[in-house]
């Protein structure tokens, strides 16, 4: 029975072709003048350089962290080539009309079409190839709302006084070994500013898109919620099937100012390597937010993709009655491992969050949840719900869990529960009793498992979580 | 770097016995381990600071202290002052033998000298340097079908400014039955380095009493290690007071399929009191269950630490696993960190983990006050109901009628904010 | 329609079936009685094709084509129904998704096109209220947190809309209060259309009163001893199956009338 489910679950990568974009791309090699020369690209202000390159001394003096749960050979940092950019990319194109045709249709075939007529009508796209931004759409529509919605590269430039005042200030430079490693080399990713009282008239989306071998993506969003406003943000990735081991070190930082909230949510399909684990994304990626009074932020993330995941969205959750949520979805199969979980933080009185996590591991796969619940003094009458659940596929598979909880305030409430199953040969049956073939079988039992996680996501992505996992009958019900 | 750490690895150098090729290769393990500090996962929330400097007096003569009685527990009684065994049972029932490490006979040597220090993990860092230089122990040995009736009490005693280590070994044959005790009441200014390693062959049935009970001063790093064959049984009671540095270290390894664990943990700290426990669970085999349930009552400026890891391994399939941890935090000052771990290859198995942290009922606080119970007595019985239930599952009625009274003195004094 | 020619097969390793004959015709409800362990859920587990049923000997054909040579898929989609005598749990999927996957398969295998999601949603409604269940059951996960008799109920209302060609009801009536009894027998009544067949498997003649059978067969040790029409049933009901142990003695394994 299990051998039927296994084989359910083995999909082919779809996403896994390689653009034929003629590109620029750096030597592999990583120094100030790597440095500077991203930098130059870019064409920053003397700030930025300086902040980039306050972070790589810092970056030189750290190690790379070994706590998680993950076994992969040492990288060498000098063998990533830092910056990649389509040539076509180098002119800036002023309109769609004139970017690369192979560009728009790399973008097309990923179900992601950029003409702003042939798009979801709900929803805004930021197109990242490699190192830079394709194009952003909707983007008039957003401005009269007063929404900025643009590359990062471009709001340092238009926005520095935004910019320089909240980046790094979620995750400083020194946070971690990979989040510093970005502060000094990140090249694209998106900037959103959502003004006092305003609510976003549309979802606004990334892309992210790595295409050039050797070459390691880092990108780097910030969103701003200002007071009393909303946003719903959502990001997808893919990368093509390569037998080398790409890295992505990504950061991204929220914060939510008094009575905003953000929904942040994650569609991850990085390239996984194949069976026997050759190739594949190393995914180290740094996500956090901090909530004022009454802000909520919400993360929400289907993980499927990528050789390693070491991610831990989280919250800070700083203001008073502030809400932090994490709902996780991460499926690991083949080789894959994945060390992912969240930390919520709970500065402020009367602050709450809740964690649902679903880890399914096949294969021969290592699947763990890693979280960190901290009620700090000052937390009165916290709140903290968990519930981690893992799914295990076959008896070569792991699934794990390492959850933290450290409390130093009496009237704070933390509850935590952890539940170990597999899909079940009585389950099969009945469904297979009742005409279904195994792998529409396997992929109900699996959505019915992720259920909760999937209902936290925006309509247009649970179609694009449902087809990872097959579609879903959820809601048709009157 | 640790000055104590240091001057313990020069005088293992010294120590010489029929332990000698164990004590050889712990040493050479010890030299290339580095001192935890609080990076290290196993040491993060314990800091050994005070222990770091502090300089300990050789005992030549052992003081003149003797344990508490239990009143109505007609038990063997064993006892270790200051890491000297002063006290063996005489009259020793039939298929019983209790020897200490020095007097060992040579068929005693052959079987313990195979399995000490290999039922206790190889990381555990007080473990080796206990493997170096307890140079003070007792074998006790319960033959094939004996049932042991009395209960074999080990009592732990340290004198003011004290250092001991002191090694325990227990095989419990075939269809055999025993009960051990062990007991640690210091609150002197003290070291004490514990390790207890117990066989449990098929079909045996251990219960185990680990009653962390010190305070104060008193510092103990304790390792109660246990081994299961098939259908062996073992009931383990652990009870935590507390003390400038306490730690302790359980791990079980099923071994033979169909074994079963039960673990009842409680830990009630008060003042600045610092408890560690971290029990690790192996299931290596399929078939085997454990339920593990520790509860902790949290108050002052006192800090508890509860690591409690349950690893399935891939041959483990139909595992049953529980555990589940819950915790009172009495006070603001205080401090609780859990970290429940389940770590699984095995696709067949039900394992289910659980944590809480919460206050005391304020509305069942207001309940009894309102009944005309004093805020004090009211605080009292909340607490044990807390972990009554742990309490009322130890079978020996007599140690739990005596353990009763000091809990409820030390939730007396125990301030709820 | 349903031909069992001595059907003979084991659970790990232990011989439970041993050379079952059995026929059933279109529009024919056939009742399976039986004392414990005498290989009654066996019997339907084999037909569907569970894992760890193995097939030691004979045949089984449903409409002239080898049942036991098909994965279980494919015998739902010929049109064999099992309803569990302990329907399995599948959290997070809800009844309507599972349905709607389980009709649509069976509309497929037939080569005719799949419901709207309107018409369906119209059609599990009508079958949710015939079984007497509120309407909220089509949207909770498939029998989580069912009581006893919301599941055989849940089992009929698939029965309703999966409208299979042969069904085979597997203690249905265990544990159900008098009220429940009849809402299962109703349903499989409202099915009873001269075509559709029934193997109505029950240790107890109560369910009888309300299903009335064609054929009544006595099965024990793994094999058909006695048949006879709806009075057996009465007769059984009346006598316990004591007397098995004799009657085989007596007379050893003997041919079924149907």
């Amino acid at each position: 029975m299990s051998y039927q489910i296994e084989k359910a679950l083995h999909r082919e990568y779809e996403a896994g072709f390689v653009s034929n974009v003629a590109s620029d791309t750096f030597p592999p090699g990583l120094d100030e003048d790597v440095i500077r020369r991203i930098s130059k690209m870019k064409n920053e202000p003397e700030w930025m350089l300086n902040w980039r390159l306050k972070a790589f001394r810092i970056w030189q003096k750290m190690e790379e962290p070994e706590w998680a749960h993950l076994n992969y050979p040492k990288i060498n940092y000098q063998d990533i080539s830092y910056y990649s950019a389509p040539k076509s990319m180098a002119d800036k194109p002023k309109s769609l009309d004139e970017v690369d045709p192979e560009l728009l249709a790399t973008y097309e075939k990923l179900g992601i079409p950029l003409h702003e007529q042939e798009m979801l009508a709900g929803v805004a796209v930021d197109a990242v190839f490699d190192s830079v931004s394709v194009v952003t759409t909707f983007r008039e529509k957003l401005e009269e709302a007063g929404v900025i919605f643009c590359p990062i590269s471009e709001a340092v430039h238009k926005y520095p006084e935004l910019v320089k005042k909240y980046l790094g200030r979620v995750v400083p430079q020194h946070d971690n070994f990979f989040a510093a490693l970005n502060c000094a080399v990140f090249t694209d990713g998106s900037f959103v500013y959502i003004p006092k009282g305003v609510r976003c008239p549309m979802e606004l989306s990334t892309y992210f898109r790595i295409n050039e071998q050797n070459t390691g993506q880092f990108e780097r969003t910030l969103i701003v919620a200002d007071e009393g406003s909303y946003v719903s943000y959502l990001e997808g990735c893919t990368a093509p099937q390569r037998d080398e081991n790409q890295l992505h070190a990504a950061v991204v930082e929220l914060v939510a100012l008094d009575d905003a909230e953000i929904k942040y949510s994650t569609v991850q399909n990085w390239y996984p390597g194949d069976e026997n684990g050759k190739g594949g994304i190393y995914n180290f990626v740094t996500k956090r937010g901090v909530c004022h009074n009454n802000a909520k932020i919400s993360w929400t993330q289907v993980e499927t993709g990528s050789a390693i995941t070491w991610k831990y969205p989280s919250c800070i959750l700083k203001g008073d009655n502030s809400i932090g949520e994490f709902y996780s979805v991460a499926l690991t199969r083949g080789a894959q491992q994945a060390d992912t979980g969240t930390k919520m933080v709970h500065i402020g009185k009367n602050t709450k969050s809740t964690i649902i996590s679903k880890g399914i591991s096949a294969g021969r796969s290592n699947n763990s949840y890693r979280g960190l619940v901290q009620m700090h003094g000052s937390a009165d009458d916290a709140r903290n719900f968990t519930q981690c659940d893992s799914l295990l596929i076959g008896d070569k598979c792991g699934a794990h869990t390492f959850p933290y909880v450290e409390s130093s305030n009496p009237s704070a409430i933390v509850e935590h529960e952890a539940t170990t199953s597999k899909v079940s040969d009585d389950q099969m049956f009945l469904c297979q009793q009742r005409g279904m073939d195994p792998e529409k079988a396997v992929s109900m039992i699996v959505n019915g498992f992720c259920k909760e996680v999937f209902k936290e996501l925006p309509m247009e992505f649970a179609v694009e979580a449902g087809k990872l996992l097959e579609i879903s009958l959820e809601g048709s019900v009157g | 770097m640790s000055q104590w750490f240091e001057s313990a690895i020069v005088r293992a150098e010294q120590v010489n016995d029929w332990l000698s090729p164990v004590r050889a290769e712990a040493l050479q393990t010890l030299k290339r381990a580095s001192w935890p500090t609080r990076k290290t996962e196993a040491w993060k929330y314990l800091s050994l600071r005070r222990l770091e400097k502090s300089e300990f007096a050789q005992q030549q003569e052992s003081a003149q202290i003797t344990p508490e009685i239990i009143e109505g527990l007609d038990s063997l009684d064993l006892t270790f002052v200051d890491g000297q065994l002063v006290d063996l049972p005489a009259d020793l029932p039939a298929g019983l033998s209790i020897v200490s490490l020095q007097n060992a006979t040579d068929s005693v040597k052959q079987w313990a000298g195979e399995i000490i220090g290999d039922i206790k993990p190889e990381r555990h860092l007080f473990g080796l340097i206990n493997d170096t230089l307890a140079q003070h122990g007792v074998i006790i040995d319960v033959a094939e079908g004996v049932s042991v009736e009395r209960p074999i009490r080990i009592s732990y005693m340290s004198s003011e400014g004290s250092e001991a280590h002191t090694r325990v070994l227990v095989r419990v044959a075939s269809n055999a039955s025993v009960t051990v005790i062990e007991q640690a009441q210091n609150k002197h200014n003290s070291l004490h380095t514990s390790v207890a390693e117990y066989a449990i062959h098929e079909q045996a049935e251990l219960t185990h009493y680990g009653l962390m009970m010190g305070g104060g001063a008193a510092m103990h790093v304790a390792g109660m290690h246990f081994r299961l064959a098939q259908q062996a049984t073992l009931n383990s009671h652990l009870v935590g007071f507390g003390s400038e540095l306490n730690r302790l270290d359980v791990d079980v390894q099923h071994r033979g399929e169909q074994a079963d664990a039960n673990i009842n943990a409680v830990y009630l700290l008060r003042d600045a009191e610092v408890f560690d426990l971290h029990s690790t669970i192996e299931h290596e085999v399929p078939h085997c269950t454990t339920d593990e349930n520790v509860r902790g009552i949290v108050a002052d400026r006192s800090k508890a630490v509860f690591n409690g890891r349950i690893h399935i391994h891939r041959d483990a399939q139909k595992t049953l696993a529980e555990l589940n941890n819950k915790n009172l935090l009495l006070s603001r000052e205080a401090q609780i960190n859990t970290k429940p771990e389940l770590e699984i290859y095995a696709d067949d198995v039900k394992c289910a983990h659980g944590a809480t942290v919460a206050e005391i009922d304020k509305k069942a606080l207001y309940y009894l006050q309102s009944r005309g119970i004093s805020r004090e007595q009211a605080l009292v019985m909340l607490n044990f109901g807390f972990i009554n239930a742990l309490v009322d599952e130890m079978p020996h009625s007599a140690l739990a009628e005596w353990l009763r009274p000091i809990l409820r003195n030390r939730f007396a004094s125990m301030d709820v904010q | 329609m349903l031909k069992i020619n001595q059907l003979s097969a084991s659970v790990e390793d232990k011989t439970i079936l041993k050379g079952l004959n059995l026929e059933v015709k279109p529009g024919e409800v056939h009742a399976i009685m039986g004392p414990n362990g005498a290989g009654k859920s066996t019997l339907g587990y084999v037909l569907s094709g569970r894992d760890g049923y193995e097939v030691e000997g004979g045949s089984a054909e449903l409409d002239g084509s080898d049942l036991l040579e098909l994965e279980p898929e494919e015998r739902a989609r010929k049109g064999l129904f099992l309803a569990f005598q302990y329907p399995v749990e599948i959290p997070g999927v809800s009844n309507m998704e599972f349905m709607k996957a389980a009709v649509d398969a069976a509309l497929e295998a037939r080569g005719e096109e799949a419901l709207s999601s309107a018409e369906f949603l119209k059609r599990a409604k009508q079958a949710c209220k015939q079984v007497q269940l509120p309407l909220e059951f089509l949207k909770r996960g498939v029998n989580e947190g069912f009581s006893g008799g919301e599941k055989k109920r849940n089992e009929i209302m698939q029965m309703l809309l999966l409208e299979p060609k042969l069904a085979i009801l597997d203690e249905s009536d265990s544990g159900l209060d008098i009220d429940a009894l009849k809402v299962v027998a109703d349903g499989v009544n409202s099915q009873r259309d001269g075509q559709r067949s029934f193997i109505v498997v029950t240790h107890y003649q109560r369910l009888l009163d309300y299903i009335e059978p064609d054929y009544v067969h006595v099965l024990s040790d793994g094999k058909i001893v006695k048949s006879g029409d709806a009075s057996l049933a009465k007769e059984l009901e009346a006598q316990g199956y004591a007397w098995l142990q004799g009657y085989e003695d007596k007379n050893g394994a003997e041919e079924p009338v149907a």
